[in-house]
């Protein structure tokens, strides 16, 4: 599929109004109270942040959230009484995802369609269309064309648009995306009169200077190396925080836990966890088979690198490098990479 | 630099500790650095991007750390009153670290925003301090600096959100709850939340829900402002590890605020002050008991 059109800033404008007024919620990078910038929800183009830095969390929030009810209990006499929460999702159109961050969603549909369709993050992902915004190559701590990906990658996306002139060239990537240009015909005009080709070349060759690493040699060594000093090292800079699994855009472990909200009734969530924790592997008995930070860097370097690989043939992790930035310990992923790759 | 490095290597090479755990110069940025031998002891640096408070990694619970054996630490006066904190509240004695102190002339609050120090970009914990020399050390190293002047923009702060009204105030705080993801960072890097079992990780019984909603993440954040009432060095840590960027550190100012007040109270580099958490004194305040 490779039919293009072109959007114009106005266009893009009078298309998130339409949307708006169709009562579509809309998700877009956009700054938060604080300054910060969030996907969070925009009723209009102006509140939007189209470029620049990556969000501060990644786009899976809007499918598997920081928290979630599954289900709600009531204890009447020796009876529990089980009630369903709604999960039928509200219809909604990101706009100006990263494409690291719209990659990783359709990373993670693997893992969430594996042995069970998860319908909460199924059901979201059906009633929401990606509008990806080709990015000009980030910072020094991007990695996105060492994992198979690229600035201008379209995975996960059901439009991308590449900057061009005052507006976008518009890709449609899948049949959502087809039906959705469609469906706003009035603001995609046909053809694409603007070459984005230096636009491309120059935001790929910027983020592969970065990091010169094959993932194929660092998923080999690491099935080589359960036992080996470079993991010792790595985990004397870990202060298990979680920040890089909080930022991260495919990190997806959750935990279940029933919150009481009153005498014999509660709700049973969904929470998002991490392997940087101790709590995370510790049993019941005390026994804690991931006893130390260095086995835990190591389960999240291998789980990415490797496991999710000889299981999916994917790799679980899309270069955004949010981890590498968030580290308060100085904890570089590509840094590590690039460190097996020369071994 | 070159004072720094010397005293590094001679303390590795005749087997006075085991690993000295200072700055280095990472791939991005200033982090911290685990020298184990000559040549990790001449990768050591001493600048203003060292806002890292080195003495987290001396919590007896660091396993990786603990087990390299005697360790010498880097420490800036703030982080030295974070150690001091360690040893008032045993969990490690005092001779079994040794202490680099660093004479420090202000850090950034991002070690990798550009540019020189410059009251822009200096931690706001900088300003007025009063522990740019620590005392209680085995080494000293770098020279004499100016400080920042006082006062610390976070009262100034804090004093405009006390001046809210309640209403608003609810809604500054639950703002920047409602990001929270419950990461755990601010806990994790912070030199005196050392726990082998954080109240949050409890489950039977559960004293604070797990789930990062906003009501949960305000109980907790209060509760961790409270645990560290009279503790708190005020390194700065939680605010620059959150990866939303929570303001947690007014938080923890304006408990220390209260605990100056009220108990005469100030964070020291010296392990034989008292700590008003665990110390009774009849002249305490005692007007609010009825």
């Amino acid at each position: 599929m490779n039919d293009a059109t072109t959007l114009s800033r106005s266009s893009l404008a009078a298309l998130v109004a339409d949307l708006a007024a169709a009562g579509t919620r809309i998700v877009a990078p956009a700054r938060a109270a604080d300054g910060g910038v969030d996907y969070r929800g925009i009723a209009s183009l102006d509140e939007a942040v189209l470029a620049g830095a990556l969000p501060r969390r990644s786009l899976k929030e809007y499918f598997l959230p920081p928290t979630e009810p599954l289900l709600a209990w009531k204890q009447a006499g020796s009876d529990v009484e089980l009630r369903e929460v709604p999960t039928k999702p509200v219809p909604r159109v990101v706009l100006g995802a990263r494409p690291c961050d719209a990659a990783a969603v359709d990373v993670l549909d693997k893992v969430m369609g594996w042995d069970y369709s998860d319908e909460l993050w199924f059901g979201r992902r059906e009633a929401t269309t990606i509008v990806t915004i080709a990015c000009d190559g980030g910072d020094a701590s991007c990695f996105c064309t060492t994992v198979g990906l690229a600035p201008d990658a379209t995975r996960g996306s059901d439009v991308l648009l590449v900057p061009a002139g005052d507006g976008y060239r518009a890709e449609v990537v899948t049949d959502k995306g087809r039906a959705f240009v469609a469906a706003h015909a009035s603001c995609f005009v046909p053809g694409d009169a603007s070459d984005t080709t230096a636009f491309r070349t120059a935001a790929r060759a910027k983020v592969a200077s970065n990091l010169t690493a094959d993932p194929g040699k660092v998923r080999a060594w690491i099935d080589q190396n359960f036992a080996n000093p470079l993991w010792d090292e790595i985990g004397l800079r870990c202060h298990g925080c979680g920040a890089c699994a909080a930022v991260c855009p495919t990190c997806h472990c959750f935990d279940i836990v029933d919150e009481p909200d009153g005498l014999g009734s509660g709700v049973r969530r969904r929470n998002w966890d991490t392997c940087q924790a101790s709590v995370f592997t510790a049993h019941a008995s005390g026994h804690n088979p991931r006893h130390d930070q260095c086995a835990r860097c190591r389960q999240r370097v291998s789980h990415k690198f490797a496991i999710y690989p000889a299981r999916f043939a994917d790799i679980l992790c899309t270069g955004c490098g949010r981890c590498a930035r968030a580290c308060p310990g100085g904890q570089d992923l590509p840094e590590i990479l690039a460190r097996i790759s020369a071994l | 630099m070159t004072e720094l490095r010397e005293l590094a290597r001679k303390l590795l090479a005749d087997g006075t500790v085991q690993i000295v755990i200072g700055y280095e110069e990472g791939p991005k940025c200033v982090r911290p650095s685990f020298a184990r031998d000559a040549a990790g002891a001449d990768r050591l640096i001493f600048d203003d991007r060292c806002a890292h408070d080195l003495a987290a990694y001396l919590s007896p619970r660091r396993l990786p750390v603990k087990r390299q054996g005697r360790v010498a630490v880097v420490l800036k006066g703030c982080d030295a009153c974070a150690l001091a904190g360690l040893v008032r509240e045993s969990q490690i004695k005092r001779e079994d670290v040794v202490v680099i102190g660093v004479r420090c002339g202000g850090v950034k609050a991002d070690p990798r925003s550009p540019g020189p120090l410059s009251e822009s970009n200096v931690a706001d914990r900088c300003r007025g301090c009063t522990v740019r020399t620590p005392t209680h050390v085995d080494h000293i190293v770098g020279p004499e600096t100016a400080g920042h002047p006082g006062p610390s923009s976070r009262d100034a702060r804090i004093a405009e959100i006390e001046a809210m009204s309640q209403e608003a105030r609810w809604k500054f705080w639950m703002g920047h709850f409602e990001r929270c993801t419950r990461c755990n960072a601010c806990r994790q890097v912070c030199p005196l939340c050392f726990c082998e079992r954080c109240l949050q990780d409890k489950t039977q019984p559960q004293w604070l829900e797990s789930s990062p909603h906003a009501r949960a993440n305000l109980a907790w954040h209060l509760t961790r402002a409270m645990h560290l009432a009279g503790r708190c060095v005020d390194c700065g840590e939680c605010e620059r590890a959150c990866p939303v960027d929570i303001p947690l550190s007014l938080l923890n100012r304006k408990v220390a605020q209260v605990v100056a007040e009220r108990f005469d109270h100030h964070p020291s580099d010296d392990p034989s002050v008292p700590a008003p958490v665990g110390t009774f004194s009849k002249e305490d305040a005692q007007e609010f008991i009825l």
